[in-house]
C-alpha cells in the first residue's frame, strides 16, 4: 500500500507545523471567544464573571464601535481604490521598456521594506503643521500661502492617513500585477498591432482580460490589509483628531491595551475575525478557480 | 499627393511613459529621502522654514547620541534614545530566531506538498492559507494571557512564538512553490546511488532549492522585524522591546527631536531595505508565487 505510507509520511512531515499552529492560532482563537463571554478587565481581576453574549449585544449601541466601523469602511474603500489605480498604472509603466526601468523597479520595492511604524513616523514629520516639508513644498510652489495644520482637521487627517497607508502597501500590489502582466503572451500584442488596434484598444482587448484575475487577488488582499491597518495610523494620528481616523484595529488595541478591557476587546476582535474570514473565503475561491491548490 | 509619407510624429507613448516614470520615482523616493536627509541634520536645520532640501551642514550627531545620550537629550525622550541600541539587538535576535524556526518547521511540510501525494493535501493547504488570514487582533488578547501564565511576557520567546503564527503559513506556501520547481530526476539519480531519504533531502534537494530557502528566510525575517502590534503588547522594557516599539516611542513623545526620530527610523528601515535590495529578484519571485504575503 504505497498510498497509505505516503499519507502517513506527509502527516509526520506536517506534524510539527500543525501542532505549532494549533497551539498558537487555533487555541487562542477559541480562548478569545471564551474571554469575550466574560466581563474581564485586567485591572480588576476579581470582578471577572461570565456574562454570556452581553459584550456582543452591547456592540449595537456602542457609539465608539459603530463610528469606528463606518470610519474603517471608508478607509478601506479609499485605500483600496487608490492602491489599485496607482498600482495598475505603475505596473503598466514598469512593463514597458525604457531607460532606468531597473532603478524604478528597485524604487518600487522601497516602501515595502518600510516597517509600518517608520512609515507613520516618516509621514508625521512630513505633514507636520509648523515644520513639515509638505507645507514647505506647497508654499514654495505657491499652492498655499501659509503653513497648514493638515492633521488637525478630521477630513485632512483621514485623507492623509489613507495616503500614507497607500504608500506603504503599493509595492505588494505592483509586484502581483507585474507578475500577471508577464504572463500575457507577446503574440497577442503583435496580432493586435497587425489589426491596427490603438493603445487604448490593445489595453481593453488584450491587457485587461489577462489582468482581471491578478486584479481580483490584489483587491481581496489589499482589502484585508487595509481592514487590519494599525501601525501607520497608530503612530501618525493615534485615531484622532477626535475619532476621525479611529479604525477598528486602533479602537480594539486601545480598548485592550489602554483600558485593559479584555472582555470587550475580545468581542471586537471576534467581529473583525468574522469579517476577515468572509473576505478570505472569497480569496480562497479565487485561488481555487485559478488552480492554485492543484497538487 | 494628398498625404505626406514621412511626416514626423511625436512619440506620445514614450513621452507619457517617461513622464509617469519620473512622477512615480519622485513619489516613491522623496518621503524616504526626507527622513534620510533629516537624520543627518542639526535640529535647527531640520525645522527650518523654508525646508533645507539638502543638509547644508551634515552631522552624525544624531546617530552618535544613541551610543551615549547626553544630559540635555536625556530630559526629552531620553528613554527612547537610551533604548535604541538594545532594541536593535532585540529585533535582530528575534527576527533571526523567527526565520530559523520557520525554516525548521516549514521545510518538511513544504517537502511533503511538493513530493508526496496524500489524502487531505488540498484541505491542509487551504487550512494554512486561512491561518495566514487570521488578523493579529484576533489572537493578541489570549496570547497575552497565555504568555503571562507561562511567565514569558517581555521576553524574546513571546515575540518569536507570536511571529511564527503569521509567518509559518506564508513560508510553507512560498517554499512549496519553490520546491515543486526542483526537478525530480536529481533525487531519482541520488536514489540510484543508494542515498537514503534524508541524505537525498540534505545533500541533493535542499542545495538546489536554496534560493527558495533564502526567499522564505528573508520573508520571515522581515515580517518579524517590522511587526509592531504584538511587540507593543508583549514587551515593556529594553529587555525585549523591538525597534518598531522604540521608534513609536519617539513619535508619541511630543518632545522628541525630529532629527533623532528620523535617525531611529532610518536605523529601523536599514536591515529590511538592504535585504530587499540584495535579494530583489528572489523576493519578487517568491511573493508572486506564494501571493499570500500581506
Amino acid at each position: 500500500m504505497p498510498k497509505l505510507t505516503e499519507t502517513r509520511r506527509a502527516c509526520l512531515l506536517n506534524g510539527p507545523a500543525i501542532v505549532v499552529l494549533a497551539a498558537l492560532v487555533a487555541y487562542p482563537i477559541g480562548y478569545s471567544f471564551w474571554v469575550s463571554l466574560h466581563r474581564q478587565n485586567l485591572k480588576r481581576p476579581k470582578a471577572t464573571r461570565f456574562i454570556g453574549l452581553d459584550n456582543y449585544l452591547s456592540l449595537w449601541h456602542d457609539p465608539a464601535f459603530l463610528a469606528s466601523l463606518r470610519t474603517t469602511a471608508l478607509f478601506v474603500l479609499l485605500v483600496v481604490s487608490m492602491t489599485v489605480v496607482l498600482a495598475t498604472v505603475l505596473a503598466l509603466v514598469l512593463n514597458e521598456t525604457f531607460l532606468g526601468r531597473g532603478v524604478l523597479r528597485s524604487l518600487a520595492l522601497l516602501p515595502w521594506a518600510m516597517p509600518g511604524v517608520v512609515n507613520g513616523l516618516m509621514w508625521r514629520t512630513i505633514f507636520d503643521a509648523k515644520t513639515g516639508v509638505l507645507n514647505g513644498l506647497l508654499t514654495q510652489l505657491g499652492v498655499v500661502d501659509h503653513y497648514q495644520a493638515w492633521l488637525s482637521s478630521p477630513t485632512g487627517a483621514f485623507f492623509l492617513t489613507a495616503f500614507a497607508q497607500v504608500w506603504n502597501t503599493l509595492p505588494f500590489a505592483v509586484i502581483l500585477l507585474l507578475a500577471g502582466l508577464a504572463t500575457i503572451p507577446k503574440d497577442l500584442y503583435d496580432a493586435a498591432t497587425v489589426d491596427r488596434a490603438g493603445v487604448v484598444q490593445r489595453f481593453r482587448q488584450v491587457t485587461l482580460p489577462w489582468l482581471l484575475h491578478p486584479l481580483l487577488i490584489v483587491l481581496i488582499l489589499e482589502t484585508m490589509n487595509a481592514f487590519k491597518a494599525f501601525d501607520t495610523i497608530y503612530v501618525l494620528t493615534g485615531g484622532g483628531p477626535g475619532d476621525a481616523t479611529d479604525v477598528i484595529a486602533v479602537l480594539n488595541i486601545r480598548t485592550a491595551l489602554t483600558y485593559t478591557d479584555f472582555g470587550l476587546g475580545s468581542a471586537y476582535a471576534w467581529v473583525i475575525t468574522l469579517i476577515t474570514l468572509l473576505v478570505s473565503l472569497g480569496y480562497v475561491a479565487a485561488l481555487y478557480r485559478k488552480g492554485s491548490f492543484e497538487l | 499627393m494628398s498625404t505626406v509619407p514621412l511626416r514626423y510624429r511625436l512619440p506620445w507613448k514614450k513621452i507619457v511613459v517617461y513622464a509617469l516614470a519620473a512622477c512615480f520615482a519622485l513619489y516613491l523616493l522623496m518621503p524616504f529621502y526626507w527622513i534620510f536627509a533629516m537624520s543627518f541634520m542639526h535640529e535647527v536645520d531640520a525645522i527650518a522654514v523654508p525646508p533645507q532640501w539638502i543638509p547644508a551642514k551634515p552631522t552624525l550627531e544624531n546617530y552618535l547620541s544613541f551610543l551615549k545620550p547626553n544630559a540635555g537629550e536625556a530630559l526629552v525622550g531620553g528613554r527612547a534614545i537610551e533604548e535604541t541600541p538594545f532594541a536593535l539587538g532585540n529585533s535582530l535576535v528575534v527576527a533571526i530566531a523567527t526565520a530559523a524556526l520557520n525554516l525548521l518547521l516549514s521545510v518538511p511540510a513544504a517537502y511533503a506538498f511538493s513530493r508526496l501525494r496524500f489524502r487531505g493535501a488540498k484541505l491542509l493547504l487551504i487550512g494554512y492559507l486561512l491561518t495566514r488570514m487570521v488578523p493579529s487582533v484576533a489572537i493578541i488578547i489570549p496570547f497575552y494571557l497565555m504568555m503571562r501564565s507561562l511567565d514569558l511576557l517581555d521576553t524574546y520567546g513571546a515575540l518569536i512564538l507570536s511571529y511564527l503564527t503569521f509567518s509559518l503559513p506564508v513560508t510553507i506556501w512560498v517554499l512549496k512553490d519553490f520546491f515543486r520547481a526542483v526537478p525530480r530526476e536529481l533525487e531519482d539519480a541520488a536514489r540510484v546511488d543508494r542515498c537514503g531519504w534524508f541524505r537525498t533531502l540534505w545533500t541533493v534537494f535542499l542545495p538546489v532549492a536554496a534560493p527558495g530557502l533564502v526567499a522564505a528566510a528573508v520573508f520571515s525575517f522581515m515580517t518579524a522585524w517590522n511587526e509592531f502590534m504584538f511587540a507593543l503588547f508583549m514587551t515593556s522594557t529594553k529587555a525585549a522591546k523591538t525597534m518598531p516599539v522604540v521608534a513609536a516611542n519617539f513619535a508619541t513623545d511630543m518632545n522628541t527631536q525630529f532629527t533623532l526620530m528620523a535617525a531611529a527610523g532610518v536605523l529601523a528601515v536599514l536591515p529590511p531595505l538592504l535585504l530587499v535590495l540584495i535579494f530583489q529578484r528572489l523576493l519578487v519571485q517568491g511573493m508572486a508565487a506564494g501571493s499570500v504575503k500581506g
